[in-house]
């Protein structure tokens, strides 16, 4: 169907060359076009004769379902790793503190473990698109090829880095280090156009543009840019982090419950502190990006954000809601722990800020899974007229959903903030002032946000979305943004009244790390879900459609059945990865070192991440 | 049973086989596997508790062209090309809107002939802009409008008549498109017409 299509792009593609390098660049050809262009040929050729293959007993569907959400769960951790291991990476070397660069390599022993599982989950993902959807893949192939060598070279760079990175780890220490450090910037630069390129394909599914005449590389180019491609770009970058930060803490987690020794204890503790600060990091900025994301899919296409917000999808959001809700309760909880458990003492200061902040998270909890509508059976809509009450009206509407995301992350961040001066004095000058300057800006921009939400019932739809929602979101940035630094000058100069104790925290808190990664692995399928269902009946939405058996969008249950077992099967999977890394280092165990020497923290010192000032000496 | 009692079945036997674990068994990593198991349960229960919808296709729609009587009846066809197979609403809309990328269509077809319209679905290029915002000589400033006629989008000239004729009607006009030209244009009796009524739930 598209065999000449190919054909003439490929000639396109071929660029003008001297005759000396005649010679490299048809080798270079050779070795990167054939087997993608035989490939493409034969899934255009397939193409004309077969639409759809299956899988009997299965489901085509479920199974691209099952091997694609593995394969992107793999991909965010190993893209999303390398960012904050190499800014661990950093830290060790502007601090010179050795633990952190030791944090900064086990990460990357994650990562090389889980880099092979996720280029194998790759390839079977694309061997069964291309039996299973020729026909869709032939038009994708047609349009995005020039993309398909640009990924095929990020990748082999990514693999090369990714191997001196790793393995040049020891050797490039000392003076050497600033290479591997830029190695580490290579790294992630290879890592984002790895993430983006392969987004532009599925955003292009979801929000097509249309492809006029031109050359391989234009068309291709054109598809590229489509409405949502740099929204879902910033969303999963972000959400690569959360999804790294938190797996790596789950990790920590579970390492830290099977520990033998008070010293393998207290470096998982610590290992486990920073991948939940990680997480919760890059969970405070990701609802912003998802609101962007939302917005321009309105913006795109109506009835799609229809069928999003409120149509069949509808009831998904008030699990999205639930999940997130239980991941803000259990990262605020460990922060929580960590006052208690790892600065003894403050946690007679800090009981009742806790004790307010669970409230206020319980409360914005409760609005947000509010429905908008009462949960009713067919029957029991049609006895009501609708589904809505005939008395009560509508519930959950969005303007309260936005305030209580917004509150619900001013208090997360409130969390970290505590978590930071416990255990310590400030002795600047200026400290009362700025404290008093900072609780007035929180009081103040709670209200905001709260006036700003009541008043969202009152404007049209449109006012409240273009500028009370995004008002919401500015006002929460800018307390992030005033509050970070100036506790960061504040806790400089501050004295650590009581040390940090590392080792200490209850059974729970591995549990919690656990429980804060199995919920953004399920957020993460679910919101896939949402993505692949919003196109409804549609390959490439309104531009190839869904012919199969499998064209219909399957009921919320159905699909988080599906989630489930692809968290569990994803877990699974990690787990025996990060197994299988660790007992290489168990084989290395000499009579001399039983154990592999955990990265030892200096007494006294608070991780920098937190802000910690070391301990005064007397 | 239902596919929903039988889910919820399999979801209560994974919590209580997760409770029997965390009951009875010391081994730590077991003990976390249990209690992953009994979130994950957990969570399918309480997507089975709200209501189910699925989000079914809608028919695939065809038209005979020999049952094509009036003209109206060609509009009707050339609407539902206009929002399916032909693209147009990806980028045009009819009436104002802030996210149409393209010219607004609303009128169209008073203010311009059928023949224009035929041109500019066929070869879009035929009049370029010239954009002077620039010093130096003006550059051409080409439509972005893709050649309707062929691959992708590839509207046969039936399917083209279509659309001009809803052009037209949506905008105030008589049809000009006569049916008997269309019928005698192309061989081919039957067009698939895919509808954009993109909520299919029943």
């Amino acid at each position: 169907m598209k065999n000449h299509g190919i054909i003439e792009n490929l000639k396109s593609m071929v660029p003008t060359v001297k005759p000396s390098s005649l010679f490299g660049w048809s080798v270079f050809w050779a070795l990167v076009l054939l087997p993608a262009l035989v490939w493409a040929q034969d899934a255009a050729t397939q193409a004309m004769s077969v639409e759809y293959r299956d899988i009997p007993g299965l489901g085509s569907r479920n199974v691209v379902w099952v091997v694609a959400q593995q394969h992107l769960l793999l991909a965010g951790f190993v893209l999303g790793v390398p960012i904050f291991a190499w800014v661990c990476e950093i830290v060790g070397w502007k601090t010179k503190e050795a633990r952190y660069d030791k944090l900064a390599k086990e990460f990357t022993k994650l990562l090389t473990s889980a880099y092979a599982t996720t280029a194998l989950f790759g390839g079977i993902l694309l061997f069964l698109l291309i039996g299973l959807y020729p026909k869709l893949m032939a038009y994708l192939s047609d349009i995005f090829f020039p993309s398909f060598i640009v990924y095929c070279l990020l990748f082999l760079l990514e693999t090369v880095t990714l191997y001196l990175y790793w393995y040049g780890w020891d050797a490039m220490q000392g003076n050497k280090k600033t290479f591997h450090l830029f190695l580490g910037f290579l790294l992630n630069v290879f890592a984002l156009g790895i993430m983006i390129v392969p987004n532009a394909w599925a955003t292009f599914q979801a929000s097509p543009v249309v492809v006029a005449e031109g050359t391989a590389i234009d068309r291709a180019w054109a598809a590229t840019w489509n409405p949502t491609w740099w929204p879902v770009n910033i969303h999963r970058l972000i959400a690569n982090v959360v999804l790294g930060g938190f797996i790596c803490g789950a990790y920590a987690g579970i390492r830290y419950l099977l520990a033998a020794s008070q010293e393998e204890r207290e470096h998982y503790d610590w290992m486990g502190y920073v991948g939940n600060f990680i997480g919760v990091f890059g969970m405070l900025p990701l609802p912003f990006a998802g609101y962007w994301l939302m917005r321009e899919i309105y913006q795109y296409n109506q009835q799609m954000g229809i069928t999003l917000m409120g149509g069949f999808l509808a009831w998904l959001f008030i699990l999205q809601a639930m999940l997130i809700g239980v991941l803000f309760l259990g990262a605020n909880y460990y922060f929580w722990m960590g006052i208690t458990y790892r600065i003894p003492g403050s946690e007679r200061s800090y009981r009742r800020p806790i004790l307010a902040m669970l409230i206020v998270l319980m409360v914005c909890l409760g609005v947000w899974m509010t429905p908008h509508s009462l949960v009713a059976s067919l029957e029991e809509a049609r006895k009501m007229g609708g589904t809505h009450h005939p008395l009560l009206g509508v519930f959950g509407v969005m303007s309260a959903k936005m305030t209580v995301a917004n509150l619900m992350i001013l208090v997360t961040f409130m969390s970290f903030i505590m978590y930071w001066r416990a255990g310590k004095q400030e002795t600047a000058a200026w400290a009362k002032i700025a404290k008093a300057v900072m609780g007035a800006l929180l009081v103040i921009a709670g209200i905001a946000v709260i006036v700003l939400g009541v008043w969202g019932y009152f404007v049209p739809a449109i006012i409240r979305i273009n500028y009370f929602s995004v008002a919401q979101v500015l006002i929460v940035l800018f307390v992030m943004v005033t509050f970070t630094p100036l506790t960061a000058v504040l806790m400089k100069s501050a004295k650590t009244t009581t040390e940090m104790v590392w080792g200490r925290m209850p059974i729970r808190a591995g549990y919690a790390l656990v429980s804060n990664a199995v919920m953004v692995i399920l957020l993460m399928s679910l919101m896939g879900y949402a993505r692949s269902s919003s196109r409804v009946h549609w390959h490439i939405y309104g531009v190839m459609r869904d012919t199969s058996e499998y064209a219909y969008s399957p009921a919320l249950g159905y699909a988080a059945a599906f989630m489930s077992l692809n968290t569990f099967v994803f877990c699974l999977l990690v787990a025996f990865i990060f197994w299988v890394a660790t007992m290489g280092d168990k084989g290395k165990k000499t009579p001399d070192q039983e154990e592999p020497e955990p990265a030892k923290i200096p007494a006294g010192v608070t991780p920098a991440m937190a802000g910690g000032a070391p301990r005064e000496k007397a | 049973m239902s596919e929903v009692a039988l889910l919820q079945l399999i979801g209560l036997t994974v919590v209580g086989l997760g409770i029997c674990i965390l009951l009875f068994i010391k081994g730590k990593f077991l003990r976390v596997v249990g209690f992953v198991v009994i979130v994950l349960g957990t969570f399918t229960l309480i997507a089975l508790g709200v209501p189910q919808m699925a989000s079914l296709p809608p028919a695939i729609e065809t038209f005979d062209i020999a049952e094509v009587k009036t003209p109206d009846d060609l509009a009707s066809i050339g609407q539902k090309i206009f929002f399916s197979k032909g693209q147009c609403a990806l980028c045009h809309s009819i009436g104002p809107s802030e996210s149409a990328r393209c010219p607004d269509l609303k009128g169209i077809g008073a203010k311009l002939a059928p023949e224009f319209i035929y041109e500019s679905l066929t070869d879009p290029q035929a009049y370029i802009y010239l954009d002077f915002r620039h010093e130096g000589l003006p550059k051409e400033y080409p439509a972005r409008m893709p050649y309707i006629h062929k691959n992708p989008i590839a509207l046969s000239q039936q399917e083209i008549y279509s659309v001009i004729s809803f052009l037209q009607k949506m905008s105030g006009e008589p049809i000009s498109v006569k049916i008997e030209d269309v019928m005698n244009i192309g061989k081919e009796n039957e067009m698939e017409v895919a509808s954009l009524t993109v909520n299919g739930a029943p």
